[in-house]
């Protein structure tokens, strides 16, 4: 707003040379990013000031004169198109450089003027004049008191007005073809600058989208967009960290300037800074450019910004200054104190120090007549709105300002495009095609019956459905969530008077009638079917049945849906054309709100709309909500109320485990209340801790303050370390013991505490770390762990039932795996192939270890850092040791021990018998648990072993067969000697008969490993 | 075979080391009763040696005759059932299990299992015993809810059944059970013994040991026989004939933990601390118990920290270990400790070198 108060003095001083002619091509050309015109009236300037400053209370009554004026005015003018005042707009576009450029070369002769006889005081001069910024033009005001009334409702109007217009030409500057490129330079860095912001927002929301969710507290685009994507390393904490008052300043003295800010300040994180001169009404991007008014830094770190700055001759503003602005501003509420304000360069100093307090009674004419020529021209679209508006107030302004025009709606307007083509092509594609022959496939494969548009809440999906169907003049049917979408009934025969799905039938199916009825002039109808991801319990069949409607189909089919990815949904994407909605950047619907609320005479700078924009994530109806709200209780909103507002607002919302994290970690996390910090860290109890405990390392504590050496820091951590295991032992108690009135001091100790000490700055440790949270690590390790104890647990019960050792499984793992790995794999390195795999061999067959013990010994020595153990073994080696082992198998005593049901046993004990040992002597009978093709040469192995065995064995085997497992016995002795294969033989009858007649067999057969 | 199999004693007359405690037992077992036992000492002593022997001097051979079932139990608990898996091994006269291996429901497992299993009789009549023998190992271990069922079962059932408890620690026993069995402390044998052992083990083996190399493995071994034994015979697969300054090869595991000891002392910064546990995570997935990592930690760290220090340093480990056990994410208290000793040694290095 603040410039456009700039350009009416600048005005006024072209007319003075330029004449009347001028003033209104005049108004768009002193964009901020101008060097500013200094007055050469030194010596008055000081005493205007002051004038103004003394004004700028009373002037407020004249904004509220102002808008009755508006309305008078608008009466006025209400006449005037849209159309013709983007032509003007164009015109003064275009035909503003020379103006704008002789002013230029004024200014040039002014500045030395001006420089040289207050060379001590130039600083001085230009601080409180920015300051009074807000009030300067109304001050003018005041002079004329008679006029003022009119006239300053014109420049409220106007002042606002062209904020929305110039930005939005911006956007569409591209697109007017420069007639005099001479004087372009000042359009162009608009498209530019829109560039810059859009690049700033996209980053940001990118940030959303990445897990993060909205920033914490005040955290900007810029800064955090910053260091979200990019590895600044290690930024440096302030100096002075927190030693410094922050001054508290006039809500808008930094309206309308553009800062960016570099390195490390002296006092304040970036964040903080941020925050407070979005507070105070100013804007923070990412990247200097012609825009930006001042590079906020303490030292010139000589990086890329402040080279930029440089070259745009930027002022750079240091943080004390920075303050000083704010202060002054405060204070110059009741008496134009001067106060000094270190700006680097006085030269290029921003164009809001130019008010020309000199003849203002003279311009005073001039700005009437100017108001007139622009009123003509600014007034028109706001006027047509107001008369609706004060038709039909009670209308949510949702339902009001819905778009009327494709081209009202925010953002995605290459997609509404691609549905409006969609939509004109959709008859010729299919109903032609259609009726040369029915059932005629579309011969594009490409195109789809339907198409489905898919976008989170509140971002124009529905509307733009409408708008464009309404365009082309279809008349549109809506089926909604509201309306029962089950599968219709199978006799559609039955008609209309059924269910909705019917009428659905009826409809999609029943275009040749519509033709038959109005055959010059078929009335187009079109289906939307809206929130179809909502289709669910009630509606069975719905998405089949729609499936069904598209293909048979002869009208066209919208249909829209929240979340594209749905499980529901993806049958119906195969029919559809997909159409992804994306949230409209926040300048987007920054400039629609701020269009609206100028409808609604509300006053809110553009900051706080953006801030409002950010908030909602993109969902203009809830911001519109959001607005209609505020404005029954204020007619101002400042960027804090919107702040204020929606923080408190955002509680209801589901959040993240991620987004809670970073909240309480945030930079504003010591200032949140404990109950805000309680149901942060309650919104997902078991996932917050874990978060916190992977992640409270990371964070530089903001509450150390100035830490040297680390020290504090490290302290801090292993606070913050032990409240952690605090919490788990809590969480035991809450968990073992039920103890569920603890879960709050669970949740302070597990979350609250370690981030109330740690909250700060993120960092990352690890080369190439992405700077967000990390997912708890513990759940992954957790369940390897699990797994490896399970591993181990069936190694361990291997060599139980070998029958060797009698150990425990700690001991196994501490003590032995040391040694059985090095008696496995030693060999295998050292000796020849054939002996080394025999040995092996020899010695899995002696511990039962089987193959995947052997991988799981392998797996779990291992150590990052260290050699594995199978390092060194060829691969030739290894293969013959699979070999060998395998090829044993088939004889093998070993029994591998894992759970194997017995379906032959009718009892079915409760118990999984894993392995049975009994050992007789130097027998051993032990379960088999191969495959069913070895089972004939077992049980011959078994008849050749009965021959040699003595009666006790038999006793022994039948016992076992009688609880229906299969048994193989085999001297002991003789256990890797016979591995060789028996040829089947007829041998087997005697005993296949006995665990046959036992149900043996088929217990065999269904005791396959289990693996 | 592994040595430490092959030359386990059998029987209580052969052993080699705690012959006095070998011999109290048998007296004790051929007077035909035997109280409850709680057999404790550091891993490594030999407890479940003389359990076995015990064992097999009680039923005689057939003690010999174990089978490992995997089953799994249904326990009705009040509201629901709860399903128990646990490995045993038993013979017709003896059940050996691990009821901790149940986790926070080894309360039922003590309370149904246990008590159905002391219940029975064995119906072996040409049993000498009227009791068949229950051993529960790392009862240590067990939550406190679970001793104090145990302890009711041990007197209820003392007719047919005999509990023989082996554990490391008898302090995490409670008293109740303690004072209810006959308390066998089995200490770690002293060096000499170990080297006796290893020595009596090369003659058998007919291996040439050089002097002094014996008592160099049984100084290593932290006074485990086990670990003696193995690390002997890792030696053996490693190089033989032995020279007198063999290197004797650390475990894996603490080879890893040593390592750990010295990045903490290296450098104390929350960059180094995040790098500690990952490697503490990497411990833990091994299958490493915490505690022993705590432990063991905490050795390699009073190796080589100022004297001054080693006490603070030990309190906080103790501080932590309980809380380890008292809780059940183990990283987080090993993280902790870390984190505590970093804090500590870094001002201590400030202040000593400023």
């Amino acid at each position: 707003m603040q410039s456009q108060d700039i350009r009416k003095w600048f005005m006024k001083q072209q007319d003075k040379g330029t004449g009347n002619g001028n003033s209104s091509k005049q108004t768009k050309s002193s964009t901020p990013e101008k060097p500013s015109a200094l007055t050469p009236q030194s010596g008055k300037l000081v005493q205007g000031m002051q004038e103004c400053s003394g004004r700028r209370k009373t002037s407020k009554y004249f904004a509220k004169d102002g808008k009755n004026a508006k309305d008078e005015m608008e009466v006025e003018e209400s006449s005037t198109e849209k159309k013709g005042q983007r032509g003007s707009m164009e015109l003064t576009k275009v035909k503003s450089p020379p103006g704008k450029k002789i002013h230029k070369l004024e200014n040039d002769d002014e500045d030395e003027d001006f420089v040289i006889p207050t060379s001590g005081k130039g600083s001085v001069d230009t601080t409180p004049n920015k300051k009074l910024k807000s009030g300067s033009g109304k001050g003018v005001a005041q002079k004329l008191v008679n006029e003022s009334d009119e006239d300053d409702g014109g420049k409220v109007q106007s002042k606002s007005k062209s904020a929305g217009r110039g930005r939005g030409r911006g956007a569409k500057g591209s697109s007017i073809t420069p007639t005099t490129t001479k004087g372009m330079d000042v359009d162009e860095s608009d498209p530019e600058d829109m560039d810059d912001n859009d690049a700033n927002s996209i980053k940001s929301g990118g940030r959303g989208r990445g897990g993060r969710g909205a920033p914490a507290g005040g955290r900007g685009r810029g800064g955090g967009g910053r260091g979200g994507f990019m590895n600044f390393g290690e930024r440096k904490d302030p100096p002075h960290k927190g030693e410094k008052e922050v001054p508290e300043g006039a809500p808008d003295c930094l309206d309308g300037l553009t800062f960016v800010i570099s390195g490390t300040l002296d006092s304040l994180e970036r964040e903080e800074a941020e925050d407070l001169i979005k507070r105070h009404g100013g804007r923070v991007t990412g990247s200097v450019s012609k825009k930006t008014n001042y590079l906020l830094c303490d030292e010139d770190i000589g990086g890329r910004k402040s080279a930029k700055a440089k070259e745009l001759g930027t002022a750079f503003l240091t943080e004390d200054g920075l303050f000083d602005m704010i202060r002054t501003s405060n204070k110059s509420k009741t008496s134009a104190q001067i106060s000094k304000m270190p700006v680097d360069k006085v030269a290029p100093s921003p164009p809001k120090k130019s008010p020309q307090k000199s003849g203002k009674t003279e311009h005073a004419a001039n700005l009437v007549a100017r108001i007139d020529v622009k009123g003509l021209t600014s007034r028109a679209s706001s006027s047509k709105r107001k008369d609706q508006s004060t038709a039909q107030t009670w209308l949510p302004w949702t339902e009001k300002y819905r778009p009327k025009v494709p081209n009202d709606i925010v953002g995605n307007q290459s997609l509404v495009k691609q549905l409006h083509d969609w939509l004109v092509n959709w008859n010729e594609q299919f109903l032609n095609t259609g009726k040369k022959g029915k059932g005629k496939k579309q011969n594009d494969s490409g195109a789809k019956k339907a198409v489905l548009l898919s976008g989170t809440p509140g971002i124009g999906k529905t509307t733009s459905a409408k708008l464009v169907s309404q365009m082309l003049g279809f008349q549109t049917i809506e089926v909604n969530a509201s309306d029962s979408r089950g599968k219709a009934d199978a006799k559609i025969e039955k008609g209309i008077g059924g269910s909705t799905s019917n009428s659905i039938k009826e409809l999609v199916s029943n275009e040749a009638l519509n033709l038959k009825m109005d055959c010059s002039q078929p009335p187009k109808t079109v289906l939307i079917m809206d929130e179809v991801d909502g289709m669910s319990a009630g509606d069975r069949g719905g998405v089949a049945d729609l499936i069904a409607s598209i293909k048979i189909s002869k009208i066209p089919i919208i249909c829209i849906c929240n979340d594209r990815y749905s499980q529901k949904l993806k049958s119906l994407v195969n029919y559809c054309l997909l159409l992804s909605f994306r949230k409209p950047t926040k300048q987007q619907m920054a400039k629609r709100l701020s269009q609206i609320a100028k409808a609604e005479g509300l006053q809110v700078n553009e900051i706080a709309l953006e801030e409002l924009a950010e908030r909602v994530n993109g969902d203009i109806r809830m911001a519109l909500n959001q607005l209609q709200y505020m404005s029954l209780s204020m007619s101002v909103i400042k960027f804090d109320d919107i702040k204020q507002r929606l923080q408190s607002n955002s509680k209801d919302e589901d959040i993240s485990p991620f987004t809670a994290v970073d909240k309480l970690f945030g930079f504003n996390g010591g200032k949140l209340r404990m109950d805000e910090r309680i149901d942060l860290s309650m919104s997902d109890p078991d996932l917050v801790p874990l978060l916190i405990q992977e992640n409270y390392i990371n964070y530089r504590p903001s509450s150390a303050g100035k830490d040297d050496n680390g020290m504090k820091r490290m302290n801090l951590l292993a606070r913050a370390a032990e409240s952690i295991g605090d919490g788990d032992i809590i969480n035991v108690q809450i968990r073992r013991y039920r103890q569920w009135q603890l879960s709050q001091i669970g949740c302070l100790a597990s979350s609250i505490i370690p981030a109330a000490i740690l909250h700060g700055q993120r960092e990352t440790l690890e080369q190439g770390e992405r700077n967000f949270n990390r997912f708890g690590g513990w759940l992954g390790k957790n369940s390897t762990m699990g797994k490896n104890y399970r591993l181990l647990e069936d190694l361990h019960v291997h060599l139980l039932a070998s029958r060797e050792s009698n150990l425990g499984r700690a001991p196994l793992r501490l003590d032995y795996l040391t040694l059985l790995l090095k008696r496995l794999t030693d060999p295998l390195r050292v000796l020849p192939k054939d002996e080394a795999v025999e040995r092996v061999v020899e010695f899995m067959d002696l511990y039962s270890i089987s193959m995947e013990d052997f991988d799981t010994m392998v797996e779990m020595s291992k150590f990052k850092g260290h050699p594995n153990a199978l390092d060194g073994i060829q691969p030739v080696v290894k293969s013959a040791l699979t070999r060998a082992y395998n090829k044993g198998s088939s004889s093998r005593v070993i029994r591998s021990a894992d759970l194997i049901t017995l379906p032959g046993i009718k009892k079915a004990p409760k118990k999984r018998v894993a392995a049975m040992l009994e050992p007789v002597e130097e027998t051993l009978a032990e379960e088999n648990a191969e495959n069913e093709e070895e089972i004939s040469s077992d049980t011959e192995d078994q008849e050749e072993e009965l021959i040699d065995s003595d009666k006790k064995l038999q006793a022994d085997l039948e016992s076992l067969n009688s609880k229906g497992i299969q048994v193989q016995m085999e001297l002991k002795g003789s256990g890797s000697s016979s591995s060789a294969k028996k040829p089947p033989s007829g041998r087997g009858k005697g005993s296949a008969a006995t665990s046959d007649g036992k149900g043996g067999r088929g217990s065999r057969a269904a005791s396959k490993r289990k693996r | 075979m592994l040595w430490v199999d092959k030359y386990r004693p059998k029987t209580l007359d052969k052993v080699l080391v705690h012959q006095d405690i070998a011999q109290n037992l048998k007296k004790l077992v051929t007077e035909q009763d035997c109280p409850h036992l709680l057999f404790y000492g550091p891993s490594g002593s030999g407890k479940k040696t003389l359990i076995m022997a015990l064992l097999r001097q009680m039923f005689g051979p057939s003690a010999d005759k174990v089978k490992v079932e995997n089953k799994n139990w249904k326990v009705d608990a009040g509201t629901r059932t709860i399903d128990v898996e646990l490995t045993t091994l038993s013979s017709t006269h003896h059940v050996e299990l691990n009821p901790s291996d149940a986790g926070f429901q080894d309360r039922y497992v003590v309370q149904e299992i246990i008590k159905e299993m002391a219940k029975n009789r064995p119906i072996d009549t040409k049993g000498k015993k009227g009791f068949k023998v229950l051993v529960l190992n790392e009862v240590d271990k067990l939550s406190r809810e679970a001793q104090h069922s145990l302890r009711r079962t041990m007197e209820k059932y003392s007719a047919s059944c005999r509990l023989i408890l082996c554990c490391n620690s008898s302090s995490k026993v409670t008293e109740a059970v303690r004072s209810r069995c006959l308390n066998m402390r089995i200490n770690a044998p002293r060096e000499e013994e170990i080297a006796n052992v290893l020595e009596f083990i090369s003659k058998k083996e007919g291996l040439q040991l050089p002097s002094g190399f014996a008592d160099r493995i049984a100084q290593q071994s932290n006074r485990s026989l086990r670990r003696a034994i193995l690390s002997f015979e890792t030696c053996r697969v490693q190089q033989y004939p032995f020279t007198v300054n063999q290197a004797i090869p650390p475990m894996d595991w603490e080879e890893y933990v040593s390592e750990i000891a010295s990045s903490i002392f290296k450098e104390q910064s929350p960059k180094r601390l995040f790098e500690v546990r990952g490697k503490l995570y990497e411990l833990l997935i091994n299958c490493i118990p915490p505690e022993i990592i705590l432990k063991r930690l905490l050795y390699e760290l009073l190796k080589k920290l100022d004297s001054e220090l080693k006490h603070e340093i030990s309190h906080w480990a103790a501080y932590y270990e309980h809380r380890l056990r008292l809780g059940q994410k183990a990283i987080f208290h090993l993280e902790a400790f870390v984190a505590k000793f970093m804090s500590i040694y870094k001002g201590f290095l400030i202040e000593t070198f400023g």
